[in-house]
């Protein structure tokens, strides 16, 4: 970081939010400190790499003609209404939540942008509260390798090519989601040309950019479906099961109970509850042992059977 | 850090030290993040800032003498920069992230004000700002909401719990807070019965009662760090032999190492509770081709023998 150039960019910008009208390149080289002494070439370069700094901190940077006549002639501007944080009122629950915010990532980079978010806050006159929501103390991981460049290019809307369990893929980053501590990647796989959703964990190394900063457009997405399609299915098929009396308050909850045509197990209690797939039945079964019995359907009572008989072959 | 970096603090910092006049060093840098050395650098930077021109009345006055003699910071001649700039895209969404994040844990009168703050946040960082998504495994509102109260209210609580063992009980505890780890909320507590520190996942607490008793002074509980299991001094190391169909189970539970092979995978998983083992032995059934120590799947195989006594076809 250069302290010279830290103090031409703030003059810059300070110079651009000021100006009622377009301003020429020339008459910025004059009067911003920091340009005077500077090549032809050099200013040329010199200013082309602060403004595209400005616009990628988020600045906006104006370019236009104040000449209708001569529309050639370009000039520079930052307007005040686009530039300044909305004026913004919070409640005092709000600014309590607020509060909290800076300490829930784990992730340094991400935790500190969080702390200048805010700061901006703080800087407009809200005062976030941390310690009202005692109690709470919520954290979010991104502890994935490839987390960072997936994160910015999201956010930059430039695509990208990573290795995804070994195969290589070029996606058009278009949202993220984090789903019971793993997060997710949905974009445009460019080579199939479709919509893929990606677990970023399984993403082997950092990503590589190799489209330019806002190189497509997001569509317009029901983010909420798409991130339906990571949720369980929904149950359609019920079993009846007999379930000792006190125990498996989990399947209890899930079902109702039922009066059942088969012979009920003396200390057991019928009921009905319904799942997905028949494979995480049969292993959601098992794992109670013998507090949870299948009367039907006749083939998930065989499977359980079947799992629980190699278990108990394991007996040292 | 990049000049970037500074000039989007410095744009936050012109406006902040105006409407906080007399501001102290140490705590304003603690505001943006910052050391305190930093802010003497931005300062130092922002004083060679200001109006086009460079005549002397056209630049940001600061009191270095006074930051240098009492740490106060005062700053004048900037009214044109009154306002922070904008969230940066990066900005609004950690912020958002972190307030989804805290949503998933909140009860409901706490989930109110975070949803509302939420709305405003979202307006305030444009329309086409990409809105990432956070779910955990936090059970019901109304159970958190119970939490909550009780821990403002520094009440003792009962609670219906179902353990990873799949054991029901109902411990009475002092509950402390709520975290998230891995994607799953927990209760952090001090279980009266057992005087230690428990973790309750929030999906496995089935009711929460209130007890009106007093909880009294809980103290601190040890780091519950990414690496909390192993801290448990009676955690045991197993190693299981799976099919490699079996191999989700990296990815639900801590795992000390995995060693993946052609027709098999092994996974060495610390064991602090025996009845967690036995209940993921009996989920996987025939997935499991061996288990070492062997004496390590007995629990299990004592249990399946006993299902089967009950099915009638031990």
């Amino acid at each position: 970081m250069s302290t010279r150039k830290s103090e031409r960019i703030m003059n810059l910008a300070i110079c651009l939010l000021m100006a009622r009208r377009f301003i020429e390149k020339s008459q910025i080289r004059q009067v911003v400190e920091g340009y005077h002494d500077l090549s032809d070439a050099a200013f040329e370069r010199t200013f082309e790499r602060d403004k595209d700094e400005l616009r990628a901190m988020g600045v906006p940077v104006e370019t236009g003609s104040n000449n209708p006549l001569f529309p050639d002639e370009v000039g520079y501007r930052i307007r005040r209404k686009d530039f300044e944080l909305p004026a913004i009122e919070f409640t005092s629950a709000e600014t309590a939540a607020l509060g909290l915010a800076a300490s829930v990532w784990e992730s340094a980079t991400q935790a500190e942008q969080a702390v200048t978010a805010l700061a901006k806050l703080r800087a407009a006159g809200v005062d976030p509260d941390p310690g009202r929501l005692a109690g709470l103390a919520p954290s979010i991981g991104a502890r994935e390798p490839a987390f960072a460049s997936i994160w910015s290019a999201t956010i930059d809307r430039a695509t990208i090519r990573f290795s995804y369990r070994g195969q290589p893929r070029r996606v058009q980053p278009w949202a993220m989601t984090y789903r019971r501590g793993n997060w997710y990647l949905l974009g445009h796989d460019v080579d199939k040309q479709a919509p893929r959703m990606f677990k970023v964990s399984r993403v082997d190394a950092a990503a590589d950019r190799v489209g330019r900063v806002g190189g497509y457009r997001v569509p317009d997405l029901d983010l909420e479906a798409a991130w339906a399609s990571l949720e369980p299915r929904r149950p359609d098929t019920e079993a009846v099961l007999a379930i000792r009396a006190g125990r498996a308050p989990d399947l209890r909850r899930r079902g109702r109970p039922v009066d059942a045509k088969q012979d009920v197990p003396a200390g057991y209690e019928p009921f009905a509850v319904s799942y997905a797939r028949a494979a995480d039945m049969v292993g959601e079964i098992c794992a109670h042992g013998a507090d949870v019995l299948v009367l039907a359907p006749q083939h998930l009572r065989k499977s359980v059977i079947t799992e629980l008989t190699a278990t108990a072959g394991r007996a040292s | 850090m990049t000049s970037a970096d500074q000039v989007n603090r410095l744009l936050a910092l012109v406006p902040y030290l105006q409407s906080h006049p007399d501001a102290e060093l140490g705590s304003t840098a603690a505001v943006f993040g910052v050391p305190p050395e930093q802010l003497l650098d931005d300062l130092n930077v922002l004083w060679y800032c200001g109006l086009p021109g460079g005549m002397p009345g056209d630049l940001i006055e600061i009191d270095m003498e006074t930051v240098a003699e009492s740490g106060r910071i005062r700053l004048t001649n900037a009214e044109y920069l009154s306002r922070p700039m904008r969230f940066t895209p990066d900005e609004a969404m950690s912020l958002v992230v972190a307030l989804r994040a805290m949503r998933e844990l909140a009860g409901g009168h706490q989930g109110e004000g975070i949803d509302t703050a939420l709305a405003k946040l979202e307006q305030a960082s444009g329309a086409d700002a990409p809105r990432p998504q956070v779910s955990v495994a936090g059970g019901s509102e109304e159970i958190r909401s119970r939490l909550t109260d009780a821990i403002a209210d520094g009440e003792l609580v009962d609670l219906d719990y179902l353990g990873a063992g799949l054991d029901p009980s109902t411990p009475r505890v002092a509950p402390l807070r709520l975290i998230t780890r891995e994607g799953f909320g927990y209760l952090q507590a001090w279980s009266l019965e057992r005087s230690a520190w428990r973790t309750y996942r929030l999906d496995r607490i089935d009711a929460v009662r209130r007890t009106g008793e007093p909880a009294g002074e809980v103290g601190e509980p040890p780091e519950f760090g990414p690496g909390w299991l192993e801290q448990r001094p009676d955690a045991a190391e197993v190693t299981l032999r799976l099919k490699p169909t079996a191999a989700w189970i990296t990815e639900y539970h801590p795992i000390r190492a995995v060693r993946r092979q052609a027709s098999a995978i092994e996974v060495d998983l610390l064991v602090a509770d025996p009845a967690w083992l036995r209940s993921l032995l009996l989920r996987l059934g025939r997935e499991v081709l061996a288990v070492r120590p062997p004496e390590a799947a007995a629990g299990a195989a004592e249990s399946a023998a006993e299902a089967l006594a009950a099915y009638g076809a031990g």
